[in-house]
């Protein structure tokens, strides 16, 4: 929108405009390239991503992908990968919803003291408590399995979750729960028959943003994860990398694109609701 | 109704599970940390109480200083230069057409869906140093002297690990920022473009300020994920070469898990969780005003 009528201004934001759109262009496929770069290299043969590390390949293999698959039990860790997310989104939805609604609706004296206790999980990162952690896994029989994991997990998550729904369920009238206490309704009923489906959006977004950050989930996993067994894909691949060292890019690249596909699939199909629940935390007042 | 809200029985089924699981891996699990911290335990015993002794041993120790430079170096890179790079980033995104933003959308938060495990790697075959993309591009335009071994170099490998941590979350808060600018009101924008300020001027007297509250949110996200950055280091270097790119995260699972002593890594533990309280202090402290209501 230029108020000058000048040509000259016009010409140059014109310019300015063409450098911008060069330069965002750029920026976003420097984001894409390098998966691109690692989908190239995985049908190359061992040499061939020494000698052409960029260009097509001139003999396609394909054979990369089944033998990462034969060295790389990947099944095995998408399974764990995807109990552990389930898991915790489960725990932590249901239990941290109640929490959250108990202290936006309902009448106690320590609701506040509550709200501040459970923030408290917001500046406390999960590594700080990881020995004690461990040594509780190991007291509580939990060592090598996998609730072990989602326990934590979900413990974790609860800090953002509760907060988040809080700030859902403070902005609904409490006319809601007038009529349903009229119709005859239990705080159950009117909770979850009534006051849960109405705030569906917000739950779908926690469940997207505890899924993300469970599936990618590292550090917790690499240490109190230890057995093959449990192992998640994050940690599993990297046992993977590390047995085949650094001399065949070709079935890392062919493991990077296994892994991530699930990922890359659910993405494509829904980064509008992925985005928008990895920045709800954002705008929340 | 009013019994409906203060059922003393529903309070209690409805905040004890979350408040109990919460209590019970995330707040109690710091008490044994305090313990063991003062305690010569080698994982699985307690071998008796040391008094300090934990706490100067790790203090003594250069390796924890030389973690703690790079751990902070981190934090101040991805403050002071991948932020105000995302703040860019978001400032342009608003202006752009409809059909490029949503691409820029979607490429930028691409890096921070996959796992860290891929993202690292990738970046291990980017600083390869005979065919990697950096060295490759650095030959390309006769730059030759500053194709690097960058992850065995001691002068470049923090700065390597850092510049790919950036990366995976740079375009995610700039989404972030984003968010935030779309929810100020439009009214504010119109009235600085008819006093005839253009784009610098907007963003640096209007927007950004009005963002103060996604700043420090940001701020504080970001400050706590680089402290407390272990992954990235774990799978591209190993804290390597030698112990040069640890960061205290690093140094503690080294102390606890490699070297089986549980005391000095409950004891970087505490040392750390004090770090981290100064630093959101500080922030507290510089960065909140009062709450912005549009």
């Amino acid at each position: 929108m230029s108020f000058r009528q000048d040509g000259s201004w016009d010409m140059k934001k014109r310019k300015i405009r063409i450098l911008v759109n060069t330069l965002m262009i750029l920026t976003g496929i420097s984001f894409l390239f390098p998966m691109y770069w690692m989908l190239n290299i995985s049908f190359k043969t061992k040499s061939e991503v020494y000698d052409n590390p960029f260009g097509l390949p001139k003999e396609w293999v394909f054979n990369n992908y089944a033998d990462a698959l034969d060295k790389f039990n990947f099944l095995r860790y998408l399974s764990n990968s995807l109990i552990y997310s389930v898991g915790t989104i489960l725990i932590t939805v249901f239990f941290g919803s109640m929490l959250a609604y108990c202290i936006s609706r309902m009448d106690w004296k320590n609701k506040n003291l509550a709200l501040s206790y459970i923030s408290m999980g917001l500046i406390i990162p999960a590594q700080v408590v990881i020995i004690p952690l461990l040594i509780m896994n190991r007291e509580l029989g939990l060592k090598g399995t996998r609730m072990g994991l989602i326990l934590p997990y979900a413990a974790f998550a609860l800090s953002s979750c509760v907060l988040m729904l809080y700030a859902f369920f403070r902005s609904l009238p409490r006319e809601l729960e007038e009529a349903a206490c009229i119709d005859g309704c239990t705080i159950y009923q009117t909770y979850f028959r009534i006051i849960l489906p109405i705030v569906k959006p917000a739950i779908a977004t926690q469940c997207v943003l505890i899924f993300m950050n469970t599936y990618n989930e590292f550090f917790l996993a690499f240490i109190l994860g230890a057995e093959d067994r449990i192992r998640p894909l994050t940690v599993g691949l990297l046992n993977f990398f590390v047995s085949i060292g650094v001399s065949h890019w070709g079935q890392i690249g062919a493991a990077m694109i296994i892994t991530s596909l699930p990922t890359i699939i659910v993405y494509i199909l829904g980064n509008e609701q992925i985005e928008n629940a990895l920045t709800a935390g954002a705008i929340l007042k | 109704m009013k019994n409906y809200f203060s059922n003393k029985l529903a309070i209690f089924i409805f905040a004890f599970p979350a408040l109990f699981l919460f209590t019970a891996f995330v707040i109690y699990p710091i008490f044994p940390e305090l313990l063991i911290s003062f305690q010569k335990n080698d994982g699985f015993r307690n071998m008796g109480y040391i008094g300090l002794e934990n706490y100067i041993d790790v203090l003594n120790d250069k390796t924890f200083w030389r973690a703690n430079f790079n751990t902070l170096l981190i934090v101040f890179l991805s403050t002071f230069v991948g932020l105000p790079i995302s703040l860019v980033l978001a400032l342009t995104m608003d202006r752009l057409s409809d059909p490029m933003r949503r691409f820029f959308k979607a490429s930028s938060v691409f890096p921070a869906v996959l796992s860290v495990t891929v993202i690292a790697q990738m970046w291990i075959a980017i600083y390869e140093p005979m065919w990697g993309l950096l060295n490759s591009i650095l030959r390309a335009v006769n730059l030759d002297k500053f194709a690097l071994a960058w992850l065995s170099d001691s002068r470049t490998v923090v700065l390597a690990i850092t510049a790919a941590f950036l990366w995976q979350y740079i375009g995610l808060n700039a989404l972030l920022f984003y968010t935030g600018i779309k929810a100020i009101p439009k009214t504010y924008n119109e009235a600085a473009l008819i006093d005839g300020a253009g784009f610098f001027r907007t963003s640096i007297k209007i927007t950004i300020p009005l963002l103060q509250d996604v700043t420090k949110y940001l701020l504080v996200l970001s400050i706590l994920g680089s402290m407390s950055q272990f992954s990235h280091v774990r799978i591209m270097t190993g804290g390597g070469p030698g112990d040069i790119s640890r960061t205290v995260i690093y140094q503690l699972y080294y102390k606890a898990f490699s070297a089986s002593d549980f005391g000095q890594g409950c004891a970087i533990a505490i040392l750390f969780v004090i770090e981290c309280l100064i630093l959101t202090f500080i922030i507290n402290k510089f960065v909140a005003r009062e709450k912005i209501e549009f």
